[in-house]
């Protein structure tokens, strides 16, 4: 027998709250979502990036419908706060992504912020964006023992093969 | 001394208090029926005079018996349940050796990159002028000494006045 009110009892509910309501939420998130679009990248809390990640991918969905499309330009106008990206969101960033069928945003986590709140912090961007890398490539280093102990064992093949072929 | 006096006064009070609600209301049997009738119809008085047992009294509080000893405290404080947890997770990151959680990225290398990115926005802000001036075209970054190539072409070049880092390859 139920003995509590299902509104009391959140088990299974993955919608997160954020701010004042609802309606403030989706402010928040179109601040947050302004900013991306400008930047290309930006850091905020982890629980604003990861709403903000579905936000990004499915403005870009539309966007890719292209600027003539009226929903497309209703969305964008709606969700982008300074009307200056809207011409940099058809132009630069669908063409960008136009092989992608998704995932165009990546996410990293931060270590927490050095407030007393200790929040913790994230970094989301959009792929192909002109700034570093937040994930180095791994370059192998040519100064390790083992590394130029093959090399001089590539290059010792190298002469073999080359007197061989002479000869 | 004076806790009890005090606690005897407000005992007092609070009975003056009932029985003046009683009288009020009208269930105060003690100004009865004229008629004086010997045994149980009439209420026993309210007893105000004698010295009222801690069993009637309504200030009866949960409150330790005995003091915790230390032993006993030690139990408590040094319980695993409330000590900080080891963490598992830190390993030394690849690049620079600092430590770093797992799942995260490392601090000092995204320093470094915090820092590369802002000069290269501080760069943008002075091309663009304005503040929302944003060309509806690609951006892409050069170091000294670095012509633009192919790929480069159409593209809105912004210069940084130093030498490529070992970091930024793309």
């Amino acid at each position: 027998m139920r003995l509590t009110l299902r509104a009391l009892i959140s088990h299974g509910r993955v919608a997160r709250r954020m701010g004042l309501g609802p309606e403030s939420r989706i402010n928040m998130l179109r601040n947050i979502l302004t900013g991306l679009v400008r930047h290309e990248r930006i850091e905020t809390t982890r629980v604003r990036a990861d709403e903000v990640q579905f936000y990004a991918e499915k403005l870009i969905d539309y966007a890719k419908k292209g600027d003539t499309n009226e929903k497309s330009m209703k969305m964008a106008d709606f969700w982008l706060t300074e009307k200056d990206l809207i011409p940099k969101l058809f132009k630069v960033l669908a063409p960008r992504f136009e092989n992608q069928p998704s995932g165009y945003t990546r996410m990293a986590r931060l270590p927490n912020r050095e407030n007393l709140d200790r929040a913790a912090m994230a970094v989301i961007e959009y792929k192909g964006n002109p700034f570093p890398p937040l994930f180095p490539v791994k370059q192998d280093n040519e100064l390790n023992l083992v590394n130029q102990l093959l090399k001089g064992y590539r290059e010792e093949q190298a002469q073999l093969s080359a007197t061989e072929s002479k000869s | 001394m004076s806790l009890t006096g005090f606690v005897r006064f407000l005992r007092q009070s609070l009975q003056r208090l009932e029985s003046d609600f009683i009288q009020a209301v009208g269930l105060d049997r003690s100004l009865g029926p004229a008629l004086a009738v010997n045994g149980p119809s009439l209420l026993p008085q309210p007893n105000n005079s004698s010295e009222p047992s801690f069993l009637d009294s309504i200030f009866w509080m949960a409150v330790p018996k005995k003091r915790r000893t230390i032993e006993v405290n030690r139990c408590r404080r040094r319980n695993p349940n409330k000590m900080i947890k080891v963490k598992t997770n830190i390993e030394p990151c690849v690049q620079c050796g600092n430590l770093k959680l797992k799942h995260t990225l490392c601090g000092f290398c995204y320093e470094k990159i915090q820092k590369e990115t802002s000069l290269i926005r501080r760069q943008i802000q002075n091309m663009e002028g304005r503040p929302l001036n944003t060309p509806a075209v690609e951006t892409v970054v050069l170091y000294e000494n670095e012509t633009p190539g192919e790929a480069d072409q159409g593209k809105r070049i912004v210069e940084r006045s130093r030498k490529r880092p070992s970091w930024f390859n793309l």
